[in-house]
C-alpha cells in the first residue's frame, strides 16, 4: 500500500551572520549549510492501518508526510503510494489522498463551508449520489450542519478542524494524512476527531498515517506507532510493545496541606516508586506496568492529608528521552 | 479534449466561487473598480497635460497618444482581471508555504493558483482603456483594414498573455529566492513604457521593449502599424503568437522547474 524506501530530505540554507553587518554578509556569501531533516527512513504500511508518525518538534515528522503526499520532493529515495511516486505522478496519486494540515486551512476562506464541498465535488469529480451519502456520513460524525452554512473565516478553531476533516474525507481517500489534527483544541472536539477517524477507518478501511503530540490520540487510535527522531526512525511497532520496553510512566503531583518532614514512610514498594518532596508539593514517579497504581495511591494517601492532586502521563517527548537512555544503558 | 472539457467545468465553478468570494466584501469590490478608474484617470490627465504644453510628441498627436493609451490597457486589463494571483505567488506564497494546498489536489496546480482569484477591479482599468480607444480614436484617422483589425484583436488577447508570462516567470523565480515580488513589479512596470511611442526612446530601452520584455511589440507597435502603416500587420501578428508562445511555455517550465525545488514551511 505504502512503502517508504531510504528517504532523504535536505535543506539547504545560507550560513547567516548576525547584525546587520551579518546581513550584508550574507547577500553576497554563496556558504550553505545542510540541513538533513529526514535520514534514509524506511517503512511499510498496510491497508486499513492506523499509523501514529511521532517525534518532538522538528523530528522530521511533517516533512515526511509532506514528501508522502506529493508536496515535496525527496533528496533521495522514494516514497510509493500503490506504486505510484507522489511527487512524480501528483494528480494520480492526489485523487487517492486526503490530507489535513493542523495549522493550515485547504477550504476557500472567504466563502460559506458548503460552498467549499462544492467546488472540492468538483475538484474530485465525486457523483452526486456519493456526495450525498459522504455528506450524511460526515455531518453524522462531525456535526456539520450547525456551521455548513457559515463562511469559513467565522468558524471557531475546532468547526474549522472539524470541516477540514470533512473536506479531506469527502472522496473516499484510501489513505489519509493527518498532521497535528488536534492541535488546540477542546477535549470534546478531540473526541469528535478521533471518532470521525475510527468510524471512516472502520466502514471504508482507510489508511490513516497521523502526527500529534497527543498520546491520548495515539492510545486511542493507533495500533502502530513509528518514532522518529532527528530524521531516523528510532522505533517501530505496536503501542502495547513500547510501554513494556520502556514502561508506563506516570507522574503523580499531589499538593499537601501539611508540610512534611521526609518521604521515608512511602518506602514499601522497592525501587519501584520514586518520590520528590518540595516545599508543600509531592511528585510520584513510578511505573503503571510494575506497580499496581491502587495501590501506590492508597499508600500514599493513608499517611498525608492532600489540596490537590494531578496525575500525568507520558508524553511523547519523555517516550523518546526514555528510548535514548535505554539505548545508551544497552549499548 | 475531456481533459479540456473538465477544465472548462471547473474553471466555470471556480469562477462562481471567486465572484462569491468577492461578494462578501462588495463595498471593497465597488471601491476597488472606482478607485482604478481614478488611478489611470488621473495618469492620462497627466500625460495630457505634458503633452498640451508640447505641440507634438515624436510627431505623434494628442488623440494618437491617447488611441495608444488606451490600447496599452486592454491586454493589461485582461491579464489584470484572469491572474492577478500570480502576484501573491512572488510576494507571499511561496515564502509562506502556502503552495501546499494546490499540490494535494487533482487538478494542475497552476490553474488552481490562476483560477483561485477574479479581479473585477480589471474592469475599471478596460472602461478607461475603450472610453479612450472611443474618444481619441473618433478624432484621428485610422487604416481599418481587415489585416488591422485582426491585429489589434491579436495584441490583446496575446498581449495579455504575454503580461500573465511575464509574470509567471519572474513569479517562479521566488521558488529559488523564497521572494521574488520585486522583481515581478520591475518587469512589469516595463509595460508602463509601452504607453507611448516606441521610436522616442533610447535604442536600449526599444531593444528591451521589443525582445525581452516584448510590451513594445504587442502595444506600441501594432498601434503603430494601425496609424502609421510601416510594418505589415500579418507579420506583427504572427511575430505576437509566437513570442507569446515562447514565453508562456518557458513560464510554464520554470514554474514546473520551481515546483520541485518547493520548500513548503515549517508547521
Amino acid at each position: 500500500m505504502i512503502e517508504v524506501k531510504n528517504l532523504v530530505k535536505q535543506f539547504k540554507k545560507p550560513i547567516r551572520g548576525e547584525g546587520i553587518k551579518g546581513m550584508v554578509k550574507t547577500l553576497f556569501s554563496t556558504k550553505h549549510e545542510i540541513k538533513t531533516a529526514v535520514d534514509n527512513i524506511s517503512f511499510k504500511i498496510n491497508e486499513g492501518e492506523i499509523v501514529g508518525y511521532i517525534g518532538s518538534n522538528g523530528a522530521g515528522k511533517s516533512t515526511t508526510i509532506k514528501m508522502m503526499c506529493g508536496i515535496l520532493n525527496p533528496t533521495s529515495g522514494a516514497v510509493l503510494i500503490n506504486g505510484l511516486e507522489p511527487y512524480k505522478k501528483r494528480r494520480q496519486v492526489a485523487q487517492n489522498i486526503g490530507v489535513v494540515f493542523g495549522q493550515k486551512t485547504q477550504l476557500w476562506w472567504d466563502i460559506q463551508l458548503i460552498e467549499s464541498y462544492k467546488v472540492l465535488k468538483e475538484i474530485y469529480e465525486i457523483s452526486d449520489e456519493d456526495y450525498k451519502e459522504r455528506m450524511d456520513f460526515l455531518d453524522e460524525v462531525l456535526g456539520l450542519s450547525e456551521f455548513l452554512n457559515q463562511p469559513v473565516r467565522t468558524l471557531s478553531l475546532g468547526q474549522r478542524m472539524r470541516a477540514d476533516l470533512a473536506a479531506s474525507l469527502l472522496h473516499n481517500p484510501k489513505v489519509l494524512f493527518l498532521d497535528e489534527p488536534t492541535i488546540g483544541l477542546d477535549v470534546l472536539v478531540k473526541e469528535k476527531i478521533r471518532a470521525a477517524i475510527k468510524e471512516m477507518n472502520k466502514k471504508y478501511n482507510t489508511t490513516v498515517i497521523l502526527t500529534t503530540h497527543d498520546m491520548a490520540d495515539i492510545e486511542n487510535l493507533c495500533s502502530r506507532i513509528i518514532i522518529i527522531d532527528e530524521g531516523h526512525i528510532i522505533y517501530d511497532g505496536d503501542l502495547l510493545n513500547i510501554k513494556n520496553k520502556f514502561g508506563d510512566l506516570r507522574t503523580v503531583t499531589i499538593e499537601l496541606r501539611d508540610s512534611l518532614d521526609s518521604t521515608d514512610c512511602f518506602n514499601t514498594f522497592g525501587g519501584n516508586v520514586t518520590y520528590t518532596l518540595n516545599n508543600l508539593e509531592l511528585t510520584v514517579n513510578f511505573d503503571a506496568l510494575k506497580v499496581n497504581f491502587e495501590e501506590v495511591m492508597n499508600n500514599v494517601l493513608t499517611h498525608i492529608h492532600m489540596k490537590d492532586m494531578k496525575i500525568k502521563e507520558i508524553s511523547i517527548e519523555e517516550v523518546v528521552r526514555e528510548i535514548y537512555k535505554k539505548e545508551e544503558m544497552e549499548g | 479534449m475531456k481533459r479540456l472539457k473538465r477544465y472548462i467545468k471547473l474553471y466555470k465553478t471556480y469562477l462562481e466561487r471567486a465572484i462569491k468570494s468577492r461578494l462578501e466584501y462588495k463595498k471593497d469590490a465597488i471601491i476597488g473598480i472606482i478607485s482604478f478608474l481614478i488611478t489611470n484617470v488621473t495618469s492620462f490627465a497627466s500625460l495630457m497635460f505634458i503633452v498640451q504644453s508640447i505641440p507634438s510628441l515624436n510627431g505623434w498627436t494628442m488623440y494618437e497618444l491617447g488611441f495608444l493609451y488606451g490600447f496599452s490597457m486592454i491586454p493589461r486589463a485582461i491579464d489584470h482581471l484572469l491572474t492577478d494571483s500570480l502576484w501573491y505567488i512572488g510576494y507571499w506564497y511561496v515564502k509562506n508555504g502556502l503552495i501546499d494546498r494546490f499540490l494535494i489536489r487533482p487538478v494542475n496546480s497552476l490553474f488552481q493558483v490562476i483560477a483561485e482569484v477574479f479581479q473585477p477591479e480589471a474592469i475599471g482599468e478596460a472602461i478607461v482603456g475603450v472610453a479612450l480607444l472611443v474618444m481619441c480614436g473618433s478624432k484621428i484617422s485610422i487604416h481599418w483594414s481587415f489585416a488591422n483589425v485582426v491585429l489589434l484583436i491579436v495584441a490583446s488577447l496575446f498581449g495579455a498573455a504575454i503580461f500573465t508570462a511575464i509574470k509567471l516567470i519572474t513569479c517562479s523565480i521566488a521558488f529559488w529566492t523564497k521572494r521574488s515580488g520585486q522583481l515581478m513589479s520591475t518587469a512589469y512596470n516595463f509595460a508602463d513604457f509601452s504607453k507611448y511611442p516606441i521610436k522616442i526612446y533610447h535604442p536600449v530601452i526599444k531593444f528591451i521593449m521589443t525582445f525581452i520584455l516584448p510590451f513594445g511589440l504587442v502595444i506600441s507597435i501594432p498601434i503603430e502599424v494601425v496609424l502609421r502603416g510601416g510594418y505589415n500587420a500579418v507579420v506583427i501578428s504572427i511575430a505576437i503568437i509566437f513570442v507569446a508562445s515562447i514565453l508562456s511555455l518557458l513560464g510554464y517550465s520554470i514554474w514546473n522547474m520551481g515546483l520541485k525545488r518547493y520548500e513548503s514551511s515549517g508547521s
